[in-house]
């Protein structure tokens, strides 16, 4: 078991740099997610901590050891990938104890090992079948047993779960966070998935263009996203960004969209706008925090909480209705209760429930709150 | 002076790229110039610059083929073949010795990523090292993997199953009805080594005889080390009274050793080697041996990696092929 340390952790390919100067600690049996878009850098953060791509500068540490120039076999460290191999004329034991095999561990310790995970993974009746005859989930789960049975310090997961069906996406997630709490080890998890990234990470590390954004538990990102990148990447639907000014009326502060809409600002904000009177920022309101006025029993809706918009499309989706809507030059998406009848063409008023709005600074794209 | 696209563009009077989409059947050229074109290139016996064409495409033609070791002489036939294949595609093959060096194949391996070859067929040796799965995970999909596992990631790869090739070898000496059957192999770190043992294993355990340790010689595989595991093994306390060798060099010592020691094949002691080499061929009396479909594995190496090359979508996979017995004199029982 084991903590891994980047400190002022920089890594560039030629001009391009796809880590930038990185301080992070994952600590000991942390399920750490790191997500971002493609080409944020993630997949070459794992490879750093596996030894596979040299640093450039900076430091890191499996437990107190620094490993900058440890080869990745003396680690304790193992990786899986969406993308493995098994192989076809081995049974499931074989293709997990391969390589302890050709590493030379005694035949005791081998079948030890093997049985472990394959009791861990409740896979302990398939050791003698050969992985035609398993499942598109079975597969996986022998694909992470071969990682298990070297028993490593840190488990590094690169999108493993990117090439399976959506049901059984879903179902894999759960059982990796399940694994993750018996195996008692430390797991450093990428994925371009937000969904995955907020249902299976103790904390997230959201990435982009090599830079760390923020590192926060998944309901801290969802609340309190530090930046506009953040608070767009997660969440699904995606957070509506408008610009807005700050008005100064009395004490009150207001989020003004150019006549488009002007919603007070909660008072425990107050503090936090002091010098952006008459400044351009960005409202941002997740869809789940608009409502349909007309069917809205837990706010009252008033001329300082609420808004008209023009409905563009209708999209139900079960248990609750995603309206497609414009105002102005302004687009959004609000995710309303089931009971909402709005109908395309329809003007409708829609409320906002204040303590959840988002401001941001129009230049830096940082939160003001 | 061979004729070039400039002159037979001098010749007809038209632009160098005219002639180039005409001799390579792309549109942009009008029925009668590409004629023309054709009819000169053919006068001339014109063929085109491999080397500026793939410049032009940032393509080598080349391809690499990293050896554990020349040693190796099984694996002869299967280069040929690779060459063949490869030279009907266009390509041209280098050999490129890493002696089982991770540096060695560190440093070949730069050749794929600095594009100066297309692609690399890589033959034999333990598990694909960090050096193998880091070059394919930086992008460079064109590898073809022969008789090598890896354990992260899925690289295209073709294995002979050689455990399978050691099962029917040592189930022949336990058909003929030999129990104490000795095994001089190579060294299991060594992928391939390490199926043998346990295809020999496997076998064993079919026939329930029980395996014993005494009676397997992990060996150097050279010639002496044949010779030196004849005289070791006899010294045991269930000394053995059939012999399984994985390596052909193994089979030429312990041969001489048998024979040095005043014992008939196969009258005393029955002997099956591994691989339908030329070493295994002239050892006489005739060894029965276990024989690898190495030309076909060759063969499917390099067309698999020409097709990574060429198709994007080409399918990555593990193709395994099984060995056969060869059964002949040095277990014939008169």
């Amino acid at each position: 078991m084991a903590s891994v340390t980047f400190e002022n952790v920089t890594k560039r390919f030629g001009d391009v740099v796809a880590a930038k100067d990185q301080n992070l600690e994952v600590q000991d049996k942390e399920f750490l997610v790191l997500v971002g878009p493609s080409g944020c850098g993630k997949s070459t953060d794992l490879r750093m901590i596996a030894g596979l791509e040299e640093i450039t500068e900076g430091k890191i540490k499996i437990g107190d050891k620094v490993v900058n120039d440890v080869p990745p076999k003396d680690r304790d460290i193992a990786m899986v990938f969406q993308n493995y191999a098994l192989y076809p004329h081995m049974n499931v034991y074989d293709n997990m104890a391969f390589g302890l095999k050709l590493r030379k561990f005694p035949k005791e310790e081998i079948e030890r090992r093997v049985n472990d995970a394959a009791e861990i993974l409740s896979i302990e009746p398939l050791l003698d079948r050969k992985p035609k005859q398993l499942s598109g989930g079975q597969r996986q789960r022998v694909a992470l047993g071969r990682a298990i049975v070297r028993e490593p310090k840190v488990f590094l997961m690169d999108e493993p779960l990117s090439n399976l069906d959506a049901k059984l996406r879903v179902q894999m997630r759960t059982e990796l966070s399940k694994l993750h709490d018996r195996l008692q080890t430390t797991v450093v998890y990428v994925t371009h998935d937000q969904t995955e990234a907020m249902t299976m990470g103790d904390r997230i590390v959201v990435l982009k263009d090599g830079y760390i954004q923020q590192v926060d538990s998944p309901l801290e990102l969802y609340n309190h996203p530090v930046n506009m990148f953040v608070a767009g990447f997660i969440g699904s639907p995606a957070m509506n960004f408008m610009d807005a000014k700050i008005e100064k009326d009395g004490d009150d502060y207001y989020a003004e969209g150019f006549g488009a809409f002007r919603i007070k600002v909660p008072d425990k904000f107050k503090e936090e706008l002091k010098g952006y009177e008459e400044k351009r920022v960005v409202f941002g309101i997740r869809p789940e925090d608009l409502t349909d006025a007309r069917i809205t029993h837990d706010l009252d809706i008033t001329e300082d909480n609420s808004f008209e918009a023009e409905v563009e499309v209708v999209e139900p989706m079960g248990s609750e209705i995603y309206l497609y809507l414009a105002i102005d030059e302004h687009e959004m998406i609000a995710r309303v209760d089931a009971e909402s009848d709005a109908e395309v063409g329809d003007k409708i008023k829609l409320g906002v429930y204040p303590q959840k709005m988002h401001i941001f600074d129009n230049e830096t794209e940082e939160a003001i709150f | 002076m061979p004729l070039t696209l400039k002159d037979i563009a001098n010749m007809v009077g038209v632009a160098e790229s005219t002639v180039s989409r005409a001799i390579s059947g792309k549109p942009g050229v009008s029925e009668e110039t590409r004629k023309e074109i054709l009819k000169i290139a053919r006068d001339y016996n014109f063929k085109p610059n491999k080397l500026a064409q793939g410049l032009a495409k940032q393509e080598t033609h080349i391809l690499a083929l990293l050896l554990p070791g020349l040693a190796e002489g099984n694996y002869s036939n299967m280069i040929e073949n690779i060459e063949k294949i490869a030279e009907k595609a266009g390509y041209q093959v280098i050999l490129c010795n890493t002696n089982n060096n991770l540096e060695k194949e560190k440093s070949y391996l730069n050749l794929l990523e600095e594009k100066r070859v297309d692609g690399a067929i890589i033959l034999g040796g333990g598990i694909a090292d960090q050096h193998i799965v880091n070059t394919k995970l930086r992008g460079n999909d064109n590898i073809v993997l022969v008789n090598r596992l890896c354990e992260e990631i899925l690289i295209p790869t073709i294995l002979i199953d050689s455990k399978y090739g050691s099962y029917l070898a040592t189930k022949h000496l336990l058909n003929l009805g030999y129990e104490n059957i000795a095994l001089i192999t190579g060294d299991s770190n060594d992928y391939i080594e390490s199926e043998k043992l346990n295809g020999y294993k496997t076998a064993l355990n079919e026939y329930s005889i029980e395996f014993n340790d005494n009676l397997v010689h992990e060996t150097k595989g050279t010639r002496q080390a044949g010779y030196d595991s004849f005289l070791n093994l006899v010294d045991v306390e269930t000394p053995p009274d059939s012999f399984f060798v994985t390596k052909d060099l193994l089979s030429v010592g312990l041969v001489e050793a048998i024979k040095m020691g005043g014992y008939f094949i196969p009258q005393d002691y029955p002997v099956v080697s591994y691989g339908d080499t030329i070493i295994n061929s002239i050892i006489s009396p005739d060894l029965t041996r276990v024989v690898e479909p190495l030309d076909y594995a060759g063969e499917m190496a390099a067309e698999v990696l020409i097709d990574l090359i060429n198709n994007d979508k080409a399918e990555e996979e593990i193709k395994v092929l099984k060995p056969k017995l060869l059964t002949s004199e040095s277990t014939k029982i008169i």
